[in-house]
């Protein structure tokens, strides 16, 4: 195909006549995008996000039943006898501390030693995983070491476990 | 001049830019589909965190989260606790028990997690697990970290 020319007149008539490609390089190079706004914006977000986000450890929960309308303590009237397990503060730290097993001479010092127990106990004529285990906690125990206490029950594979009073 | 010379036009000097905004548009993709904004009724505290956690990361729904918190966390001594429901300022466990009844009467099937700083005396955590019993409430869900291997099955 033959190139378009363009006429452009001259001060002294002269007509004269420019080439394609001049006029498309030249038009090209109008509609280039700027695309610095977009970045800063962009680096803008990016700092935000990278600023501002923590990394927080996840929260679960763990299940726990309650006795239908009364006091705790009827979480003892329970037609099988349960395991029952006492935390006891012994001194005025908050690592001061006792796991007691009732009826039972293994005294656990650790919540893993205690799962581990439990676990054993469950071996035995007469229990099983639907034993039910009650946790009777003095008043001035550390909340950690109550949910410590539940949790080696839970992992324990004890299905009913409940607070009971000390 | 040479009116034959070949026509060879300047090289461009622009900075490619594309794949630069390809990363940090990844960027910023991730860092928006990993934040999770804080709820409100969590109020930041000390959890427990038991040795190889069973608690379930699970969202209930129809819930009254209780947080029991600590009033000066930061000195060693001090026992004093602050009780509330949800986002709401500390309240006395009067407020705290008439709020819950009107809950339970609104949603019957209403379940209670108990978020309670891992240094609060169990004592001031039985309060409230005294409350929850007296209106008839049976699912009480205690709040705790979770493992880094997930509960083992």
């Amino acid at each position: 195909m033959k190139a378009a020319r363009v006429n452009h007149a001259s001060g002294n008539g002269a007509v004269h006549f420019r080439p394609r490609r001049k006029r498309t390089q030249r038009e090209l190079t109008a509609l280039t995008l700027n695309l610095a706004p977009m970045v800063d914006v962009v680096f803008l977000l990016l700092i935000f996000f990278i600023s501002t986000t923590t990394f927080k450890r996840a929260e679960g929960i763990l299940p726990a039943q309650l006795p239908k309308q009364g006091n705790m303590a009827d979480a003892l009237a329970l037609p099988i006898s349960p395991i029952i397990v006492h935390l006891q503060q012994t001194g005025p730290g908050p690592a001061d501390y006792v796991i007691r097993v009732e009826d039972f001479v293994d005294t656990p010092t650790t919540f893993s030693e205690l799962s581990a127990f439990l676990k054993r106990v469950q071996e035995n004529p007469g229990f099983d995983d639907e034993t039910p285990v009650v946790l009777k906690t003095s008043p001035d125990v550390q909340w950690d070491h109550v949910v410590g206490c539940w949790n080696a029950a839970v992992a324990a594979g004890c299905k009913h476990v409940s607070f009971g009073v000390e | 001049m040479d009116s034959t010379k070949k026509y060879h036009p300047r090289p461009s000097l622009t900075f490619n830019m594309a794949p630069m905004i390809d990363v940090v548009f990844l960027l910023i993709i991730f860092f928006v589909l990993v934040s999770t904004f804080a709820s409100a009724e969590r109020i930041p505290m000390e959890l427990p965190d038991p040795d190889s956690s069973q608690a379930l990361n699970v969202k209930l729904t129809d819930r009254a989260i209780i947080n029991v918190q600590l009033v000066d966390p930061d000195s060693p001594g001090s026992s004093e606790v602050a009780y509330s429901i949800g986002p709401n300022r500390p309240q006395s466990l009067a407020v705290i028990s008439e709020r819950l009844m009107a809950h339970k009467r609104a949603v019957p099937d209403l379940k209670v997690v108990i978020r309670a700083d891992k240094r609060v005396r169990y004592g001031d955590v039985r309060e409230i697990m005294e409350i929850v019993a007296e209106h008839g409430i049976e699912m009480m869900n205690i709040v705790a970290h979770v493992g880094d291997a997930g509960p083992a099955s």
